[in-house]
């Protein structure tokens, strides 16, 4: 039984699902697989020396060892499998028989072996301590089954894979602060992109020995001059928008002159014109124009009769 | 005058108009090639027999064929005198000159007096129908080539089609100017009706005047035809055209309503316009009459001529009043205009004037209504301010510049009587006047409606208005034939009927004071108190002596606040009384426990304190309802000015206060002006005011004043944040009298100064603080205008930098405070390339920094950014702000080139408006003046601005004047001083007369082609000006008399050359016995029609012996010297020559008759011609402006 005491530590240490990961680290896990391959090198070793070897190639010895762990591996997997198959989570002895009879070792063998005169007593593996599971962050508490959980289920993963911790600075609270870093915040920005412009493009200066001190951007006349000057600016209109969203129902709408309409609404009380309420129908708009008679809306004439007056012209 | 007080109105044509037909149809592209090609059609009636020839305006239009009734008509298109004012290369150059021949140019062509350039001759078949009276149609095919006066064109230079590039197209003029797109009769006074058709770009709309009927694709559906019919009858200075790309709204509120801008600006239009429909209700409802046109058209264009020009049914506005629902300061602005132009439907458009003189009713009249619309809109505080604005500025410019006329007569039609002979130009014409002085006029036309106003009450006025306007909507809609559309026109006497029918009061006075005569009344007054009578001793006196102002006889109220309430007394001015004794109500301080009763009827608490304990008197207000237009000077102790700015309640009362106390810089003039600052009920234009005041008084008290700055901690409890008092709040302008304040504040405290004249540190700080934590993120308004005049403040606080040495500025030696300024100069002006404000107020306001720091000193000076800056292409204010800015350094620099470049700008800018601006801001911010030498006054600047006024400027009658403006302040009236004395070049000319003239005039015999005239004029017009002149002084027979007063003012402008003449002889006698050498002289003496500075040169020579001649530099300043003083010297000099000058008259005259015996004749015809209102189509052609006299046809006879 120490054997496979023995041989279940070994089979646990290689099953470990946290134990193939982390094969980067070079931290205490590491040394302690190292420490077990040694042993296991030891073990080869020595069963190479029972059959009476004198000595033997490296590569050979690594083919063996690696042998030899597969076994183990094997061997631990399937009765780890043969465990879970009957709904239980901890392999026990006879998980283990079962198993190796599955692979073909005479299982009866095995106490005889084990007593057998000329084995070597190997020296325990160095106790190195077990790998220290990375503690995974601890936030909250743990959470216990609730009752209608059986116990045996899992536990809960940890509560930061599921728990939202809502992450906030402390807030500046003092308005002058605030103030003071939107103001040079907006500075900055402000220099930073007109000195970029500056750079990139044309400029004036006022300094005629320095020419890089204050540059001013160049003026480009513009085609369209009183468009850039009249209109207001997507900043302006996006400030506004936020202030007062409803005002600005009028300043976008302008498609056509069925916009009207949209101004007519508000002021229904003002006159008769009734009109179709929301989305415009195409049919309803013509009728709409009839109704705003004015001159310029209506349609314009295909020239009919206009022979005779084109004779005047000419 | 008489011819007015007839009942109806005599039209100067032999015909009437009843119907005009234009067409302009597109056939070559309308943009591309900015041409127009036409016809238009006029249905006239003669008015007398044997009508042989139809006079028309069309300057500037190609006629390509003329039919009478579809006969072939002769035209002769006399070439318009006033394209070229002076036609001869004379070394005159004296404005006195220039001005007599403009004014006879405009005369020659004016419409009022029948005359016009195009003269059809009726076909000879015609003429026995003339006597049947019938109907005449008139046809005139025509084509105007990139026309530079009468229609604008605007077409930016970019790809994409006309549309997508938002060309566009509009008529536009001075006054009645129609005559520069198409031929027409361009008088205000011949009415009739229209059909107007335009063929346009099927992607374009063509907006005018009257009904649109229909529109109509022409057969390849490219074009669309608009067709408009105007059945009112209407003035063709009030026919307009807008065409362009527009987008369309029709007011929501009046569908017969139709908006116009171009594209993409419709959300700004709708804003813009969404308040037009109050307007509208006002006007129909105080005149009680509806709006005379079926619809109305408002259109925005670029590049306006004016902000505002209203025509009939329709508007044309500049595109740059529209304005987002963001914009704060530009929407009083731009209501404004609309209320204007709408007031000028009615009165300017619907009712238009019979003649010139009666300009002031109409321009009165939709002034007065614009003013109660002010009142109703603004309220009456903005509306008394706005009259006290307006009575200053009226104020400052008579008494600057003399009198302002509205209704000038002209009897007998000679130039001599001119009614205001202080003027460099004649008011004769509307295409005469500067337009400062016409902005003037207006503004006077509607204060003296209110004065009118205030006699007959307001309800009365508004019937006079009603009955105008309905006699006027009865005519509009009969026939012809009825012979009622006179009653259309408004003229003098029948406004002065209407308001004597229906009020049945005598105002003769009021209007001979204000309406017949010119100037102002200054007043000054002081008070003592008889403690003994308790009366109130007033003295007032009048200075009526200085140009500019008048005697004022007649009633004066005077408001005297006691201690015992307020009261009114009218005090009567008469001839020779200067005091005027007012008893007191109240005792002194009787009980001071007592509130005191206000004029308004409100009661007050008042420390009282302050006042002196013997009187009872508060304070004292002459003319405070402003019913006269005067000035008024008035002393009074400093604590009655305060007591008045704090309780007196009366917005003018309050302002009148605040500018009395600049004078009182004492700690109870800083308190009363802090606690008007602070009072929020307090009208916010008064507390404008008083910020500024405040500051000034600040500066007078620097050594005793204790505590922060001005306004700095009243800025900090109105404006900043209370737990933090550096950190302004973030912006919030909904109420607007605070915004306004929070505007202004930091401009004012930016003039503050300490003890070494320094803008103190604090305040600047504070200034770069306010910049730095403005935040408009929450705010519903755009904050361009409030970080403008952070600018503006900057600006304020520069003082002129110490230099050392004269050495170059560099940045290196930058003030640091300087540096700090200019930093933010550069951020602003560079962020507005990214982000620009509204009208772009932040570069202006940069330039004007960047100005100032270069005129201090602190970085060098420059101009090559604002020249930049001034080129087409930017925003027109910034144009205009750079332009400022290299004017201001060509005076400061005496830079020729600069002023080179800017003349240059004014021969080929685009914008007209542009042009229009630099001459106006050269003449305000002249490069150097009459009374000083420069530089830049040479013989070269001279011609060019000469040739500037005489032909360059003929397609705009506004431009004309601005360069005779600026030509007056920069020479004066008199030869320009850097001319070289007009020697040699005249015998030259005396020679080339006597061989040129007489084949000249043979060759005159045909009709006569335009070629002729150049040829001619050069050497003809040395002649003309003897002829033209001489009936004028023979006939008015003052030869000796029109001498000595002339003499006596040499300023006045009775500018005839001849006159000159007369007294050339005497200077050349007396010239010839002292300098017996100087046989050049000699000569030339006999033909020299030269500037009376040549007169000048000569009697100053004679009074100085032994100053020679041929010094230049000494002459000069003589000269200069001379006009300016009423110089004893000259009137003894002449007085002495008197009897000389009388025989050389006589001998010149014979000489002339001798020579010229011809001329004379046809002279005197004219004489007589001009009186039956001749039917000569040459009567104006021996004006002096015209080179073609001598060709005329009845020279040759």
């Amino acid at each position: 039984p120490s054997g496979l005491a023995y041989l279940n530590t070994i089979f646990l240490a290689i099953i470990c699902p946290r134990s193939g990961s982390s094969k980067t680290s070079t931290s205490p896990t590491e040394n302690y697989q190292l420490a077990r391959r040694r042993t296991l090198q030891v073990v080869v070793s020595s069963l190479l020396t029972e059959c009476g070897f004198e000595s033997a190639e490296k590569a050979a010895m690594e083919t063996l060892t690696e042998m030899m762990q597969s076994y183990i591996t094997e061997v631990g997997r399937c009765a780890k499998a043969t465990c879970e198959h009957t709904a239980r989570s901890t392999p026990t002895l006879s998980d283990v028989v079962i198993t190796l009879v599955e692979m073909g070792f005479n299982v009866d063998t095995l106490p005889v072996y084990a007593k057998r005169s000329q084995r070597m007593v190997i020296t325990a593996p160095p106790i190195t301590n077990a790998p220290v599971v990375p503690k995974a962050l601890i936030a909250g508490q743990k959470r216990t089954h609730p009752t209608y959980i059986p116990s045996h289920f899992p536990e809960f993963p940890d509560p930061h894979t599921y728990i939202k911790t809502p992450t906030f600075r402390e807030p500046v609270s003092d308005y002058q602060v605030v103030r003071e870093k939107a103001a040079s915040q907006r500075r900055d920005v402000e220099r930073a992109l007109t000195r970029f412009m500056a750079k990139t493009g044309e400029t004036e200066s006022l300094f005629k020995d320095d020419i890089s001190a204050f540059p001013l951007i160049a003026a480009k006349p513009s085609t369209i001059p009183y468009l850039s000057a009249l209109l207001p600016s997507e900043l302006e209109l996006q400030t506004l928008e936020e202030t007062d969203s409803s005002e600005q129902d009028d300043q976008t709408d302008t498609e056509n002159n069925s916009s009207n309409v949209s101004q007519d609404d508000q002021s229904a009380d003002k006159e008769n014109v009734v009109l179709p309420p929301g989305g415009v129908v195409p049919t309803g708009k013509a009728n709409e124009e009839n109704m705003i008679d004015n001159p310029y809306l209506r349609p314009v004439k295909k020239p009919k009769g206009r022979r005779k007056k084109l004779k005047l012209i000419y | 005058m008489n011819r007015k007080k007839d009942k109806g109105f005599e039209s100067p044509r032999p015909y009437k108009l009843t119907h005009q037909v234009v067409c302009i149809n597109n056939i070559k592209s309308f943009f591309r090639d900015k041409s127009v090609i036409g016809y238009v059609e006029l249905t006239i009636f003669p008015t007398v027999m044997n009508l042989n020839r139809i006079k028309l305006e069309a300057s500037s239009a190609r006629i390509y064929r003329v039919r009478v009734n579809d006969l072939e008509g002769l035209h002769s298109f006399t070439n318009d005198p006033t394209l070229e004012v002076c036609h001869h290369e004379s070394k005159q150059r004296n404005l006195n000159y220039f001005s007599s021949a403009y004014t006879a140019a405009v005369s020659a062509v004016d419409p009022d007096a029948g005359n016009g350039e195009l003269s059809i001759k009726v076909p000879s078949e015609l003429w026995k129908q003339g006597d049947e009276m019938k109907v005449m149609k008139v046809y005139i095919e025509f084509s105007l080539d990139q026309p530079k006066g009468g229609l604008h064109f605007v077409v930016p230079d970019v790809d994409g089609s006309m549309a997508e590039r938002a060309a566009h197209v509009f008529s536009f003029g001075n006054q009645n100017s129609t005559r520069f797109w198409f031929p027409c009769v361009d008088s205000y006074s011949e009415l009739c009706t229209w059909k107007l058709e335009f063929t346009v770009d099927a992607s374009m709309v063509a907006v005018s005047c009257g009904d649109l009927v229909e529109t109509v694709y022409t057969h390849d559906m490219r074009k669309k035809t608009f067709h408009y019919m105007l059945p009112i009858p209407t003035a063709a200075p009030n026919i307009s055209l807008a065409v362009g790309p527009f987008e369309i709204l029709v007011d929501p509120y009046m569908h017969e309503v139709t908006h116009f801008c171009l594209p993409q600006l419709l959300p700004l239009l709708k804003q813009t316009m969404s308040y037009l429909h109050e307007i509208f209700e006002f006007y129909e409802e105080i005149l009680t009459c509806r709006y005379p046109y079926s619809c109305f058209k408002t259109v925005f264009v670029d590049e306006a001529y004016v902000q505002v020009s209203s025509y009939a049914s329709m508007s044309i506005f500049s595109t740059n009043l529209l304005h987002s629902g963001m914009i704060i300061d530009q929407t009083p602005v731009t209501r404004r205009c609309l209320a204007q132009a709408l007031a000028q439907q009615f009165f300017g458009c619907f009712i238009s004037r019979m003649s010139w003189s009666d300009e002031w009713v109409l321009k009165g009249i939709s002034g007065y209504i614009y003013g109660l619309y002010l009142k109703k809109t603004f309220g009456v505080n903005e509306y008394r301010h706005w009259i006290k604005e307006e009575l200053d500025k009226i104020v400052e410019y008579e008494l600057k510049m003399g009198g302002v006329l509205l209704h000038p007569t002209f009897s007998g039609g000679k130039e001599k009587d001119n009614p205001t002979p202080h003027l460099h130009f004649s008011i004769r014409h509307p295409h005469t006047l500067s337009w400062e002085y016409y902005k003037m006029f207006q503004c006077k036309a509607h204060l003296v409606m209110r004065l009118i106003e205030n006699r007959i009450s307001m309800e009365f006025m508004l019937q006079v208005f009603n009955k105008l306007l309905s006699l006027a909507s009865t005519a509009s809609s009969q026939k012809y034939q009825s012979h009622m559309w006179s009653q259309m026109l408004v003229s003098t006497s029948g406004f002065l009927k209407s308001i004597s029918n229906v009020s049945g009061k005598d105002i003769g006075p009021l209007i001979k004071q204000w309406v017949d005569q010119s100037g102002v009344v200054k007043f000054f007054g002081s008070f003592a108190f008889n403690r003994k009578r308790n009366v109130l001793e007033l003295e007032i006196r009048q200075d009526y002596t200085s140009s500019g102002t008048q005697k004022y006889v007649g009633p004066i109220k005077v408001t005297v606040q006691e201690l015992d309430g307020s009261f009114n007394h009218t005090l009567q001015i008469e001839e020779n009384s200067l005091k005027h004794d007012i008893p007191c109500h109240s005792k002194s301080r009787r009980n001071k426990k007592k509130k005191i009763p206000l004029m308004n009827g409100e009661e007050v608490d008042m420390d009282l304190s302050a006042m002196d304990a013997d009187s009872p008197l508060l304070w004292i207000r002459i003319d405070p309802d402003m019913s006269i237009l005067r000035k008024v000077e008035f002393e009074q102790a400093d604590f009655m000015w305060q007591y008045q700015l704090r309780f007196e309640r009366d917005v003018v009362a309050q302002e009148e206060a605040i500018s009395a106390l600049e004078i009182f810089p004492t700690p109870a003039s800083r308190l009363a002006l802090t606690d008007i600052l602070e009072q929020d009920q307090c009208f916010y234009k008064v507390r404008i005011q008083a910020c500024f005041c405040l500051a000034k008084i600040a500066n007078s008290m620097m050594s005793t004043w204790t505590g922060p700055p001005a306004m700095k901690s009243l800025f900090t409890r109105m404006f900043c944040c209370k737990s933090c008092p550096n950190i302004v709040k973030t912006n919030n302008f909904i109420n607007f009298q605070s915004y306004f304040l929070q505007k202004t504040m930091p401009v004012a405290m930016a003039l503050l100064r300490d003890v070494q004249n320094l803008c103190p540190k604090e305040v600047l700080n504070f200034i770069l603080d306010l910049i730095k934590y403005n935040d408009n993120r929450k705010n519903k308004f755009s904050d361009n205008y409030y970080r403008a005049e952070l600018i503006d403040a900057l600006t304020n606080s520069l003082t002129p930098a110490i230099s050392i040495n004269n050495e170059v500025r560099t940045v290196d030696n930058l003030n640091t405070d300087v540096r700090l300024i200019l930093e933010e100069i550069t951020r602003f002006l560079n962020m507005e390339k990214l982000l620009p404000s509204y009208r772009n107020t932040i570069t202006v306001s940069c330039l004007r920094a960047i100005r100032m720091l270069q005129k201090n000193g602190h970085i060098p000076s420059d101009p090559s950014l604002f020249k930049s800056y001034a080129q087409y292409g930017h925003f027109v204010d910034v144009r205009i702000a750079a332009l400022e800015a290299v004017i201001d350094y060509t005076r400061v620099d005496r830079s020729s080139s600069e002023l080179q470049w800017l003349l240059d700008l004014v021969q080929n800018d685009p914008v007209h408006y542009i042009r229009h601006e630099i001459l106006s801001m050269l003449a305000k911010n002249p490069p150097f003046t009459k009374a000083a030498d420069s530089l830049l006054c040479n013989e070269a600047l001279v011609d060019q601005l000469w040739k500037l006024m005489n032909s360059g400027t003929c397609h705009d009658w506004r431009l004309r004047c601005d360069a005779v403006n600026l030509y007056y302040t920069l020479f004066g009236l008199t030869r320009p001083s850097c001319l070289p004395l007009p020697e040699l070049g005249l015998v030259l000319n005396l020679k080339e007369k006597k061989a040129v003239l007489n084949p000249t005039i043979k060759s005159e015999q045909g009709p006569g082609g335009p070629e002729v005239t150049t040829t001619m004029a050069f050497t003809s017009t040395l002649e003309e000006e003897h002829v033209v002149m001489e009936p004028a002084l023979s006939g008015v027979a003052m030869a000796p008399q029109g001498l000595k007063r002339k003499a006596e003012t040499p300023l006045g402008s009775s500018p005839e050359p001849g006159q000159v003449m007369q007294e050339e002889p005497s200077a050349k006698a007396s010239v010839k016995s002292k300098f017996p050498t100087q046989e050049e002289e000699d000569i030339d003496m006999d033909t020299v029609h030269d500037s009376q500075a040549f007169i000048y040169h000569h009697l100053n020579m004679l009074e100085r012996p032994s100053t020679p001649g041929k010094e230049p530099s000494s002459v000069e300043q003589a000269m200069l010297s001379m006009p300016g003083t009423p110089m004893p010297t000259l009137s003894k000099e002449s007085t002495s020559s008197k009897h000389g000058d009388h025989h050389h008259h006589h001998h010149h005259h014979e000489h002339k008759k001798k020579k010229k015996k011809h001329k004379h004749k046809h002279k005197h015809k004219h004489k007589h011609e001009s009186k039956d209102k001749d039917r000569d189509s040459h009567a104006f052609s021996n004006s002096p402006a015209s080179g073609r006299s001598i060709r005329s046809p009845s020279l040759s006879d």
